[in-house]
């Protein structure tokens, strides 16, 4: 893989899993209210424009990956996401790793890397 | 019900996958990849982008009517298990060369997802338990 290749894959690492942090940053703010209310005051606070942008950005970042990689490889060593997600919401959000899930997570891992040592 | 679940996980699959090719499609088109107005109007200029952007809307509207039912464990698995379609539709519609190190990685890859799906089954229904 070229170091272009590498970059996109990991800029598009760092902006899904950015949007998707924001997103719930947004969305779990409990003195947020509801109906209407809730909008308004999500919407007037940086967390939902920090994740809209990530996922605008990740729309060309994701497209430009694409075109360089051939879409089976690409799409498996864009499952790294998932990982990474999983990860971020331990430390930040304090979810639950159960043995299960840290099972999954390994399992995902491991299949990125053979795909990305064997392209 | 069950028809309904088996339907919608369909239709979740069908849009990431369309979602997908499209933008495969629409971003060869535009190469040479480069930081520039012309590059992105090469890429806004190929019918294709608007297939991307017609399976995102679907996918998301088919997963937000899944979600108000479905369980989320297999809701999540069917939402990433596109690999399988993309890889089988590559090797048919691109003629990508399906290797034996990719065959490797993408049954890890998919025995961990089917291990994260079956994880957010038994959380749900420990909080199940106790709310109820």
């Amino acid at each position: 893989m070229s170091g272009l290749v590498v970059a996109l894959w990991i800029a598009n690492l760092v902006l899904d899993t950015g949007g998707q942090l924001a997103f719930k940053a947004a969305a779990g703010d409990e003195r947020a209210g509801d109906g209407l209310a809730r909008w308004k005051y999500m919407l007037a606070r940086p967390w939902i424009w920090v994740g809209i942008g990530c996922y605008v950005a990740e729309f060309l970042v994701w497209i430009a990956f694409l075109s360089l990689v051939p879409l089976s490889e690409g799409v498996l060593l864009g499952s790294i996401n998932i990982v990474a997600i999983m990860v971020a919401g331990r430390f930040l959000f304090k979810e639950k790793l159960t043995p299960l899930r840290v099972t999954g997570i390994l399992l995902v891992a491991v299949g990125v890397a053979v795909v990305g040592f064997g392209a | 019900m069950k028809r309904f679940y088996l339907i919608g996980f369909a239709m979740l699959m069908a849009f990431d996958t369309l979602n997908l090719i499209c933008f495969k499609l629409a971003g060869n088109h535009a190469l040479p990849v480069e930081m520039s107005v012309e590059w992105l109007a090469r890429v806004f200029s190929h019918p294709w982008i608007y297939g991307a952007i017609v399976g995102y809307i679907g996918a998301f509207l088919t997963w937000m009517s899944l979600l108000k039912h479905a369980p989320i464990g297999p809701a999540f698995a069917a939402s990433h298990l596109e690999v399988i379609s993309v890889m089988a539709l590559s090797w048919w519609m691109f003629s990508e060369p399906v290797t034996v190190t990719q065959i490797i990685g993408a049954v890890a890859i998919i025995a961990g997802i089917v291990c994260l799906a079956f994880a957010e089954g038994d959380e749900e229904a420990s909080t199940d338990a106790v709310t109820a």
